[in-house]
């Protein structure tokens, strides 16, 4: 077992920890009842999506300064990891809407901006795909993790105006009981230390990547160099 | 070198090739008299809902128009290999991208001239000044973005696919505010003030932000 292999046990580990927290030792919902337990992972991996995009963001600053590869790695790594994060916001919220809401969506500020976060992200990952990887491909995708990481709260704001049904945060509230604000903070480091461990294992895959990529190349034209000359 | 009278020379440069050879415009008119024509056939329209469904005919119309102009923003540069000739010239990068951005919005513009009366005519809806200033100011905010992203994708393979992709959620908050506008001009309920000054909060963030990020677009 590699040092990866022991963060990933790790980190798996605390996770069913905190599920066992979700569901064994916070209190059930007075008006929800046990639907409200969505509540946890939801907001925890929301917010682990926002700190992995904040990594592609700083990462991308960084990369369009400096054109270090360790930087645009990191980007590479936190955008894959926050699109999963999003995938999973997303995902729960529905499940959790609909017995509360009637509705699996609706065009709330939180939803809407939400929703176009994941498209941001989700075309930041076809940029890499389709762009020819190197220099152009990491500076563009630096300006798509940039741009997109500022147009969420425009998004946001400029939704905010019309109605909203989503919650406000109720946790700077003090809106909940301490046993409820225990396992969710508990299951909110969880969900930033698995983040992490993904993070660190993506980063590493992607050195790979490069690494595999920069022997490639050469081998590439060291084959069409041997190619013998076409007879006229 | 004048950053400004660069943006200008390039812009005019741009605008006189297009007057000679007159492709993209009436392309475009022609696709945005299309487009209103299959929303005719799409939607059930009528004097009385006519209010209610022309708005959102006019931003798809406009987005899709805006998506194909920007696109050809760099199509020529590209087929010529000029954009690294016009790049060995002392001129700064960010002022090249300035004046290929104001051509490009020119252009645009020229096809809303096509578009807002059409509407108006083919569905009957009013076609008055708040409109037309909620449509240019969204304008300028979505060609500024669309300029920077077409820059980026020139030299990419699948440049077509990217674009799309990359511009369309960028977009999405001019569409917030620009709907609402629109909206609120066609007589539907909607605060016209609050959602142009969101237009105009937007214009001045992207605009600036295009040009700090213009830098790292276009140098090689």
């Amino acid at each position: 077992m590699n040092k990866y292999d022991r963060a990933a046990v790790a980190a798996v580990a605390l996770m069913l920890v905190a599920g066992a927290a979700i569901f064994l030792f916070a209190p059930t919902d007075y008006l929800q009842g046990p639907v409200q337990r969505i509540f946890y992972l939801h907001v925890s991996s929301a917010i682990a999506a926002y700190g992995c995009f904040a990594v592609v963001l700083v990462g991308g600053i960084i990369y369009l300064r400096t054109e270090n590869p360790v930087a645009d790695r990191f980007a590479r790594a936190g955008a894959i990891v926050g699109l999963l994060f999003t995938t999973v916001t997303l995902v729960m919220g529905m499940l959790w809407a609909k017995p509360i809401w009637n509705t699996f969506w609706t065009w709330d500020a939180r939803l809407t901006s939400t929703l176009v976060l994941w498209m941001i992200y989700a075309g930041y990952l076809l940029v890499r795909r389709l762009a020819d990887p190197g220099r152009q491909s990491a500076r563009l995708a630096a300006v798509v993790g940039i741009f997109g990481f500022i147009d969420v709260p425009v998004v946001h704001f400029s939704v905010t105006w019309w109605r909203t049904v989503h919650p406000g945060p109720i946790i700077v509230n003090d809106a909940l009981p301490p046993e409820m604000l225990a396992t969710f903070f508990f299951s909110l480091a969880c969900t930033l230390v698995l983040a992490g461990v993904m993070i660190a294992i993506r980063y590493r895959i992607e050195t790979l990547l490069d690494a595999a990529q920069s022997v490639r190349e050469p081998a590439k034209l060291i084959a069409t160099a041997r190619e013998p000359e076409p007879v006229p | 070198m004048n950053p400004f009278k660069v943006a200008v020379a390039v812009a005019r440069k741009d605008l006189r090739s297009e007057w000679r050879t007159r492709e993209l415009v009436p392309a475009l008119a022609q696709f945005i008299i299309l487009a209103l024509l299959i929303a005719n056939f799409g939607f059930q329209i009528d004097s009385r809902n006519a209010p209610s469904i022309a708005p959102g005919i006019l931003w798809l119309t406009l987005v899709f128009a805006g998506l194909v102009a920007f696109g050809r923003t760099f199509a020529a540069e590209r087929d010529q290999a000029s954009l690294e000739a016009i790049l060995m010239t002392p001129a700064s990068p960010v002022a090249i991208f300035a004046g290929k951005a104001i051509a490009a919005t020119l252009l645009l513009v020229v096809c809303e001239a096509v578009m807002l009366p059409a509407l108006s005519l083919f569905f009957g809806t009013p076609l008055g000044v708040d409109m037309i200033a909620a449509v240019l100011l969204a304008t300028i905010g979505m060609a500024a973005l669309g300029c920077l992203f077409a820059a980026l994708v020139a030299r990419v393979r699948a440049r077509e696919l990217l674009l799309p992709l990359l511009t369309l959620p960028l977009w999405i908050p001019f569409i917030i505010a620009g709907g609402q506008a629109v909206q609120s001009a066609m007589g539907l309920p909607g605060n016209y003030q609050e959602a142009i000054g969101l237009l105009i909060d937007f214009d001045i963030l992207f605009v600036v932000l295009t040009s700090l990020a213009a830098r790292f677009v276009l140098d090689e």
